[in-house]
């Protein structure tokens, strides 16, 4: 009993030692975080200590639109040339500004360039198998890091808010959400009487396409999400399940065309920010297949822009392109 | 006894009937299933409808370019044989398919490729230039040929990738031309590159017999009055305008033109002009069952050909050099 | 012919003068070469920074002890596994476009490395196996259908070429149906890449590869009595088989061992047996021209690759490709302006 009795207090001092000394000790660290409030952030797959208000953002992936958008305090960005045909003038005018700190595959992230940008958080927005090209425990030694990537099309809207929350631009996202939000409700309640009837088919162009091969997007899918949320329904479901965004649409061969298209009352395409359809789906508007579906020959076709839609402030562009596409549903 | 000379027509023949029918059986192949009585009526009455328009409009071209491309590739690969002496070369040992990819990935970066034919121009082009750099710089003997044509298509490989892997849009362009594929070229401007095939073929029929005096060695051709440098030269445009041609179509497809010549060997022995013909029927047979396979695998969509001739021809070389010993090669 | 007899104790090599100054000069620019490499970065050190923090002072010892001493040393040490491997495979197959390759061991890694990208999302160490599997796979299935012809002949090629074109065609259909991003990465890695590279990653591979490296180098003299000619070779007392078995494993293993770290970097086992033995003017393929050679394009390469394109880097492998090449079509031109 007294051995337990001397031995806690010392116990309890040498804790209380080796915890001061531990918090002494990180003031003379390299790492450019100083004594700033944490907080913890929550991933799928567990958790980490972030800045609660972090002053020095590095952005990769689908990361740096999201946060460009949002407004977060960015100090470096990777190369994300797949976004830019969707920036509007400011959001091009920042990530031009921003020095770039990593190139578009995660091989070859320039450490040295990061760590010169004195980060006190790095955001990493790429699928999870990028990861393995990456050596997380190099970009851990230069600040916290937080690893929030695409899973299926419509995820983005997590995405985005998760990525705005890591850096503390929740405002800013916020605001943007609620303008896209109150447009999509506004443009639900216009379409009602026209648009949850009908049986919707897409042809889409997400990137490449085989050729002699279409793009069939279910809902869910990067052409279809935005419609989704004012009530556009796409029938059917893929043949074959593949996971991510193979669940949700499939690339059949041209010949089936007609039997993958034949039941919609009304077809909708993906055409590129000016309005023209990509080479992909042009192939199918010159097929002869094409002319001969129902849908086609009553004219009920409808382009949709801004398809590769990824943040908030983007899928705002696409109500706004979706609905004079749609108009002439609604004048009916 | 029949003489040699008979018994090898009436292979081939029996090859062109055999061709024929397979034609004839892919066009009623394909994804969207049309009753075999409907395709012969949709090449004999055509009436406009879905079925007959999948006949007509997209099996039978895809049919057409299917053989033209087997000819080609099955042709330059006996060419490129007989002028390495390597019975494993194939077409693209000379750079031509790496030129091509490397100018289809360069106009892509620069945003050349606005339409098909921009596409054509660009794959052709390529595969012509390094032609000719590999020619000049190895054309004093077969086996620098080949030398220069593996670095240059290593340099231009590497160039092509470090490009690709900085422009996301271009890496996704080059990875769906590099898996070469018969689908989708019906609305390709094909009619030139497939006359440029069908002269370059005839160049080569007329072309093997001094060929086939070079193969038998430089002093021997002399004697037997070829004019080495001057065949050697005609032939490496043929291989250029066959397999550039074909490459430019189909994308790269690389089993035919090694399969072909091999699998013609015993049949023909050495002689250029029989390798030839016989190339130009196997080849299409060849790559028109492929094509058939292609469409067929899978339930949803196609396995692009070049997969399909590699998965089918590779254990079939490994199997025929089991079975038969290299020393048959 | 001027020869050195170098001697040591009882034993003794004879080595061609021209060998001897070419690798001395090939030492020379590697050694100018790891200087420039730790002292280039996302900001430029002087030599002298760099020899303070070699020795554990200055601001910069975390970047340039932990983070670019280890990729240069890799750059050194693969790069000379590299080129061993591929003069190794070039005496075994007598063909001077022999290379790692012909046994499927690029392709193969790749396959391996696709399946850990696309079907299980691995991580780093997960794919440095997985590549090691594939690659190893891969040989083995060529081995084993080529089994009875021997590691040096026709069939073994044959082989070796139609599997690859079966494996390469596997990938590219698993490139061609993943997603942009993860076929990017995929792409990324197998275009090899010595970024990233930590002191952790280097022990293992470095005690490997100086244990095959050692052992290849007591065999030296036996691998080239053997390229004289199987008869030859066997009169002079040159246990072939063994000799064959033991080129295998040391050419195979440098090879996967470099690739489980750096991704396949093919280009370099091609190329500088060939560029170094043009440099030494030797007949065959000696294996110490082509080790420093290696290292020399490996390093060379790296540099290039980063200083390219600043900030944004290219993977060494696409520019070992592309200088590599280059470098070899202009000592075949030369060659043929010289008859």
């Amino acid at each position: 009993m007294s051995v337990r009795r001397t031995l806690a207090p010392a116990l309890l001092l040498a804790v209380t030692l080796v915890a001061a000394g531990c918090g002494t000790g990180s003031a003379d660290e390299p790492a450019p975080a100083a004594k700033a409030a944490t907080r913890v952030f929550k991933l799928p797959d567990g958790e980490v200590t972030i800045p609660a208000d972090p002053q020095r953002v590095v952005a990769t992936g689908y990361a740096v639109p999201a946060l460009i958008e949002a407004g977060a305090p960015l100090a470096g960005i990777s190369s994300w040339k797949r976004g830019l045909p969707m920036m509007d003038d400011k959001a091009r005018a920042t990530y031009d500004k921003l020095p770039k700190v990593a190139g578009e595959t995660a091989a070859e992230t320039n450490y040295e360039a990061i760590a010169n940008a004195k980060p006190d958080l790095i955001v990493i927005g790429v699928p999870k198998p990028v990861l393995a090209d990456i050596d997380l425990d190099r970009l851990r030694s230069i600040a916290p890091v937080v690893t929030i990537g695409p899973t299926i099309p419509s995820a983005w809207r997590e995405l985005s808010q998760s990525q705005a929350d890591a850096a503390g631009a929740l405002e800013g996202f916020d605001t943007v959400k609620a303008a896209y939000d109150a447009k999509a409700a506004e443009l639900k309640k216009k379409y009602e009487k026209v648009l949850p009837q009908l049986k919707l088919a897409h042809v889409g162009s997400y990137g490449q396409v085989d050729k002699g091969a279409f793009h069939r997007e279910f809902n869910g899918s990067w052409g279809t999400n935005i419609a989704n949320d004012i009530g556009a329904n796409y029938y059917g479901q893929v043949k074959v399940k593949g996971g991510g965004s193979k669940d949700v649409s499939e690339y059949p061969s041209i010949e089936e065309l007609p039997a993958a298209l034949g039941e919609a009352d009304a077809v909708t395409y993906s055409v590129g920010p000016d309005g023209k359809p990509l080479p992909a789906v042009q192939y199918v508007l010159d097929s002869e297949l094409w002319k001969q579906l129902p849908a086609v020959k009553a004219g009920k076709v409808f382009p949709v822009r801004y398809t590769e839609a990824a943040t908030y402030g983007q899928a705002l562009l696409a109500l706004d392109a979706l609905d004079q596409s749609l108009a002439p549903l609604a004048a009916q | 006894m029949i003489s040699p000379e008979i018994s090898r027509t009436l292979v081939l023949v029996a090859g062109l009937a055999a061709l024929a029918a397979v034609a004839v059986v892919s066009v009623g192949i394909g994804a969207h299933g049309v009753a075999p009585a409907e395709v012969v009526r949709a090449l004999v009455a055509f009436d406009g409808s879905g079925d007959h328009t999948i006949v007509r409009d997209i099996r039978l071209p895809r049919a057409v370019v299917g053989i033209g491309v087997g000819a080609a590739l099955g042709v330059a690969g006996v060419l490129v044989q007989t002028l390495s002496r390597n019975p494993l070369a194939e077409p693209g040992i000379l750079g031509v398919t790496a030129g091509a990819g490397f100018a289809m990935t360069l106009g892509a970066a620069l945003g050349l490729n606005v339409s098909s034919s921009a596409e054509l121009v660009l794959a052709g082009a390529g595969a012509a230039l390094a032609a000719v750099l590999v020619y000049s710089v190895g054309r004093t003997s077969p086996l620098r040929l080949v030398l220069t044509g593996v670095a240059l298509s290593a340099v231009l490989a590497g160039i092509s990738l470090g490009l690709r892997l900085m422009v996301p849009d271009v890496f996704d362009r080059f990875r769906f031309w590099s898996v070469g594929s018969l689908a989708g070229r019906e609305k390709d401007p094909v009619l030139l590159p497939l006359l440029l095939i069908g002269l370059a073929v005839v160049a080569a029929l007329l072309l093997a017999r001094p060929l086939n005096a070079v193969a038998l060695g430089e002093n021997v051709a002399r004697t037997l009055g070829a004019n080495v440098s001057r065949v050697r030269l005609a032939a490496l445009a043929c291989i250029t305008v066959l397999a550039g041609a074909a490459t430019a179509v189909a994308g790269p497809i690389l089993f035919v033109g090694l399969m072909v010549p091999l699998a013609l060997r015993p049949l023909a022995k050495s002689s250029v002009p029989w390798l030839t013909a016989y190339a130009a029927v196997l080849g299409p047979i060849l790559m028109l069952v492929s094509d058939m396979g292609s469409r067929v695998l899978l339930p949803t969509g196609e396995v692009p050909v070049a997969i399909v001739t590699a998965f089918f021809g590779g254990p079939v070389l490994i199997w025929a050099v089991r079975r038969y010993g290299a020393g048959t090669l | 012919m001027s020869a050195l007899a170098l001697r040591a104790g009882r034993r003794a090599i004879l080595v061609e003068r021209r060998t001897l100054t070419a690798s001395a000069a090939l030492l020379t620019a590697l050694a100018g070469l790891a200087l420039l490499g730790l002292c280039h970065g996302a900001s430029w050190a002087t030599p002298g920074e760099v020899l303070a923090a070699l020795g554990g002072s200055g601001d910069s010892v975390v970047v340039i002890r932990d983070w670019r001493l280890p990729r240069v040393l890799a750059g050194l040490i693969f790069g000379l596994a590299l080129g061993v491997a591929g003069a190794i495979f070039q005496n075994l197959t007598r063909n001077p476009m022999g290379s790692p390759d012909v046994i499927g061991l690029d392709a193969g890694a790749y396959t391996g490395a696709l399946v850990v990208i696309t079907v299980f999302a691995g991580g780093p160490l997960l794919l440095a196996a997985g590549s090691v599997a594939g690659g190893l796979a891969v040989a083995t299935a060529i081995y084993l259908l080529s089994s009875g012809g021997g590691l040096s002949g026709l069939r073994l090629v044959v082989i070796g070429i139609a599997v690859s074109a079966i494996v390469t065609a596997l990938n590219s259909w698993i490139v061609l149906r993943a997603e942009l991003e993860v076929a990017m990465a995929a792409a990324g890695w197998h275009a090899g890449s010595l970024n990233g590279v930590d002191w952790a990653d280097l022990p293992v591979p470095f005690v490997i590869i100086g244990t095959l490296l050692v052992v290849m180098a007591g065999s030296a003299h036996a691998m080239h009595q053997a390229t004289l000619g199987d008869s030859v070779a066997a009169a002079t007392g040159v246990g072939l088989r063994r000799l064959r078995l033991l080129m295998v494993v040391v050419g195979v293993g440098c090879t996967a061992t470099v690739t489980s770290v750096a991704g396949p970097i093919v280009f370099i086992a091609l190329a500088a047996p060939q560029i170094g033995r043009r440099l030494a003017g030797a007949a065959g393929v000696p294996l110490l021209p082509a080790a420093l050679t290696g290292a020399l394009l490996l390093m060379g390469a790296d540099l290039a690759a980063q200083l390219l394109l600043a900030p944004e880097s290219l993977p060494v492998g696409v520019v070992t490709t592309a200088i590599g090449g280059c470098y070899l079509i202009w000592l075949l031109a030369k060659e043929v302006r010289r008859r």
